[in-house]
């Protein structure tokens, strides 16, 4: 009853607030707000409701355990965390430079006429679908990453999908979010500073230097805002990873799995077992509760340097 | 004497270190758009490859997706399943986004804007997978009552219509195209709400006072005299988040499911995301080819409206 | 059981003119019984039969028939003894096989394994065994995992059976996972010195593939102790015996409404026969509106006459792929059967 009641008064109050709109604009708006507040909300209080059987028979256990048996239902979910450690700081260790470079590239180096459709491109790369990057990854960089790992040091990749090939292709996906930021940010150093620099004879490149370090707050804000994507990916993520949710490895040059493409590689069959669901479901719950912190921390931070 | 040699020396020296920092920073930031068009080349050579060999566009387009034994076939009903979704789950995101926007954005003194401010930007990167999950869970609670007293009298009474009114309205399977378009319309709010509330707080004080002044009610000020100003940007984010979740497979998973045929919007429905992830993974050449084939369709569908959006933004 | 599912689907669609639509995904077996439970799917299709204590949460509420005979290969990635190459196929038995997952057996070049194939022993290479397993949920994994059950010891008290297992081999040695039978297909064709367990189909489809890699690998029958390789009459030979096995042991045919659990049993590991093989079974609600599925009463007559073409017509030669069997004509009786006791 209560989904049905949740699905069907939704309608009315959307029609309820627009119609405020015009009566009362504010208290029109403040509803709007609520009802993103109300959805955030339902979702952590579902989450936590799934998760509660699984949580009360193991306690934390289950975020600490690694290994997924289904036959003795017994479920931990720390493989995957470990593998969504792993591939986000491979993406964010190559993501952050590239964003950097996007940024002084766009501002510093590139004749006006080319900022606009260097920046366009930059977007487009952040638009495109996670799927294509995934068909890109499973074909092309996928081997492409194994041949030339492989010529490095022999051996290293026994499959091309591992989790250091979904870093790579996270890298990828993840770089215009943080340089959208950076360059917001970057783009916001008032005339007089920039002036300044320039007026002590500072180079081009030491000028760069000087502004990022003026919107270092910008820089951890996009920071945060692409690792906050990076550990959410699924799709992508779980084209290249390799698929392998059983070892758990540190090695990241080997096969795993992150908490993301778990869910989606489980879920379909969940409903056989008896906590199954209830263990995706807490790793569902985590990644929201990790995703709550980082932001937080982000917000926390580009604040601060607002002021 | 001394002195400029001395300066000389430093500033040849700084110099080479302009170059080989400006070379570094330059190299990363091409580095960064040189994957755009690997991708959008391969997508486009074997893609395009594959639409020839499967039957041509019109085909393509329309036909059934291929079967491993067949030589033939396209993605018909995963475009049908795409606009529909996309389009729907574009209303309803630009119709709460964009007021949501309007509130986080022009009324920042307010706590309550901040905590909403919150929410929206830890929604707006949300893992997608989740938020289907989430319409899964919603879906799955309220399927029986809703049949039960809303949709069976409803399309009882409406049947009078025509036959294909099924096709849109009526008792919902467990996977339907309303609850995929619901999860895409979940992602979407928090995307335009954020550049909706950047456009509204970028407009300088002087012009607001002044919108406020002339305006009147302040419903006219803000979206009447207001609206030029903040248009572009809006319009903008309107188009870039039809796009994005035009490309999103995860929130599909659970909510569409997929469908290998032209099937009525009350039951799984598909979606061209949803083919490219099943069929890429298949061993068999003629459904990989036409994974191909229908991530050069999307690919083409996502660039129109972003080059829509840049020209008009 | 995906690409026979998916062919028939669209045989039926053009035999009825474009009429009926039988929307099938391949999700993999767990998810199609669990999504059926859920209601959420009108019929769920599986390679093992409805879990024992899902059976006796929805015992009377359904029925479960057979509807083609599926069978699993063991495929190879090992260039050194491909069989474009050599000319041979590996030898393999349900112990080396259950080692290898096990992660016992680590490399190729196993005494164990040359003991199997004196003809390769001097070829196989000195490398580590990449044994690919399923990542999602999967009726391929059930059925393979309850052969190794069945015929190796070991492995029942240490592994067990379902449709997702906690392998060994991942932990001990180079075990990975793939999503679907097309994954695993395409792992095995990729990663050298790799091994996994697919449905004939896939094999059947890319052999030429296959056999410039490595191979697919003849499997012993433990009871007759001979060497089978994957073919259709072996397989259909492994399947009437396991099927003779049960009629002896329980003296009856199996109903729709019973628990085919014990089905499976006898039907793995077989007296005679390739050895690794499953029936695919559906799963139908007996009675659609009171199960709260909407426009129930056009969905049942629909799956009805969908399942009939496929239990009559569906099994003849021309409308059944590569690599599966049809069914002898006692068990799709069962299916008719089943049929029947589906409202209205």
């Amino acid at each position: 009853m209560l989904g049905f009641l949740l699905v069907v008064l939704l309608i009315p109050y959307l029609i309820a607030a627009y119609a405020l709109l015009f009566v009362k604009l504010r208290w029109g708006l403040r509803l709007f707000g609520a009802f993103i507040v109300a959805t955030i909300g339902l979702l952590t209080a579902m989450f936590f409701v799934e998760a509660y059987p699984i949580i009360a028979r193991d306690g934390v256990a289950v975020f600490l355990q690694t290994g997924w048996d289904p036959v003795r239902e017994s479920y931990g979910v720390l493989q995957a965390l470990t593998g969504t450690v792993l591939t986000s700081a491979v993406a964010m260790a190559l993501a952050m430079p590239m964003a950097l470079g996007v940024a002084v590239t766009i501002n510093e180096i590139l004749p006006t006429r080319w900022r606009g459709v260097f920046g366009s491109l930059v977007d487009l790369t952040a638009t495109m679908p996670t799927v294509i990057y995934g068909l890109w990854g499973l074909f092309v960089l996928g081997p492409t990453l194994q041949s030339l790992v492989n010529t490095l040091a022999r051996d290293t990749m026994t499959s091309p999908y591992t989790l250091f090939t979904a870093g790579v292709l996270l890298a990828i996906m993840i770089t215009p979010y943080a340089a959208a930021v950076i360059r917001e940010g970057y783009a916001l150093v008032p005339k007089p500073v920039e002036e300044a620099i320039y007026a002590v004879g500072a180079t081009r490149f030491e000028a760069a230097l000087i502004k990022l370090r003026y919107v270092k707050n910008y820089i951890l804000g996009g920071f945060f805002l692409a690792l906050g994507r990076a550990m959410g990916e699924t799709v992508a993520v779980a084209m290249v990873v390799g698929g392998n949710f059983v070892r758990f490895t540190t090695n990241i040059f080997e096969s795993g799995i992150t908490i993301s493409s778990l869910i989606a590689l489980q879920f379909p069959n969940a409903a056989s077992y008896q906590y199954m669901v209830p263990a995706l479901f807490a790793g569902a719950l985590l990644l929201t509760l990790f995703g709550l912190a980082i932001n937080a921390v982000a917000i926390y931070i580009i604040q601060r340097g607002q002021i | 004497m001394t002195a400029e040699r001395k300066a000389g020396d430093i500033t040849a020296v700084r110099r080479v270190i302009n170059w080989l920092g400006l070379g570094l920073f330059a190299l990363l930031g091409v580095a960064a758009v040189v994957p755009l068009f690997l991708i959008i080349g391969d997508v486009y050579i074997k893609g395009i490859d594959a639409i020839n060999r499967l039957g041509g566009l019109w085909h393509f387009l329309t036909g059934l997706p291929p079967t491993p034994y067949e030589e033939s076939g396209g993605i018909g009903p995963m475009l049908v399943g795409t606009l529909y979704m996309t389009v729907l789950g574009a209303l309803l995101g630009i119709a709460v986004g964009f007021p949501l926007g309007v509130y986080i954005g022009e009324m920042r003194r307010e706590k309550f804007s901040n905590v909403a401010r919150a929410g929206v930007n830890v929604l707006v990167e949300f893992p997608t997978i989740v938020i289907g999950l989430f319409v899964y869970a919603v879906m799955s609670l309220a399927k029986e009552d809703l049949n039960l007293y809303l949709l069976d009298p409803l399309s009882r009474t409406i049947s009078p219509v025509g036959g294909w009114i099924t096709q849109f309205i009526g008792p919902l399977d467990g996977f339907n195209a309303y609850a995929g378009a619901a999860a895409l319309s979940i992602i979407m709010i928090p995307y335009v709400a954020l550049i909706t509330a950047s456009a509204y707080s970028s407009i300088e004080q002087p012009l607001r006072e002044a919108a406020y002044a002339t305006g009147g009610r302040e419903f006219n000020a803000l979206f009447v005299v207001l609206r030029k100003a903040v248009s572009r940007a809006v319009i903008t984010a309107a188009l870039l988040g039809t796009a994005k979740i035009a490309g999103e497979t995860a929130p599909l998973l659970f909510t569409a499911f997929g469908n290998f045929y032209y099937g009525p919007f009350t039951g799984p429905t598909a979606a061209v995301p949803l083919w490219v992830w099943y069929a890429a993974q298949t061993p068999y050449e003629v459904q990989i080819a036409s994974a191909y084939g229908a991530a050069a369709v999307l690919l083409t569908i996502i660039l129109t409206i972003f080059i829509i959006a840049r020209i008009r933004g | 059981m995906a690409p026979q599912m998916f062919t028939w689907s669209k045989t039926f669609y053009q035999v009825t003119g474009g009429k009926i639509q039988v929307n099938y995904q391949s999700i993999g077996s767990g998810a199609g019984a669990a999504q059926f439970l859920e209601k959420k799917l009108d019929f769920g299709a599986s390679d093992v039969p409805m879990p024992r204590d899902k059976y006796e949460q929805i015992a009377g509420r359904f029925v479960q028939f057979p509807v083609v005979i599926g069978s699993i290969v063991m495929a190879y990635n090992v260039p050194e003894i491909a069989y474009q190459k050599t000319g041979k196929y590996l030898n393999l038995t349900a112990e080396v096989i259950s080692l290898i997952y096990m992660g016992e057996i680590k490399q190729w070049c196993d005494a164990r394994i040359k003991a199997l194939n004196p003809g390769l022993a001097d070829k196989l290479p000195c490398k580590d065994i990449v044994a690919v397993h399923r990542s999602d949920g999967s009726g391929t994994t059930a059925a393979f995992t309850l052969y190794l059950t069945r015929a190796y010891q070991p492995w029942n008290q240490t592994v067990g059976w379902s449709y997702t297992v906690d392998w060994p081999a991942d932990k001990k040695a180079k075990g990975t996972g793939a999503k679907g039978n097309e994954g695993v297909a395409q792992a095995v064709l990729q990663t050298p010195y790799s091994i996994g367990y697919i449905e004939f189909a896939y094999w059947a489809k890319n052999k030429d593939k296959y056999d410039q890699v490595g191979g697919v690998a003849f499997v012993r029958n433990d009871n007759d102790g001979k060497y089978y390789f994957p073919t259709v009459e072996n397989v259909a030979t492994g399947a009437a015996a396991g099927l003779e096995r049960y009629t002896r042991k329980y003296g009856t045919k199996p109903a729709p409404e019973a628990d085919w659990n014990p089905v499976s049993i006898e039907f793995s590991n077989p007296p005679q026969g390739y050895p690794i093989m499953s029936f695919t079974y559906v799963f139908l609600w007996k009675d659609y509106a009171a199960e709260g599925y909407g426009d129930a009463a056009t969905k049942a007559a629909l799956l009805k006459e969908f399942f009939k073409w496929v239990l009559t017509d569906g099994q003849k030669q021309e409308n059944v792929v590569e690599g599966y069997i049809p069914l002898p004509s006692e068990v799709a009786k069962i299916g008719l059967e089943a049929l029947n006791l589906v409202k209205p």
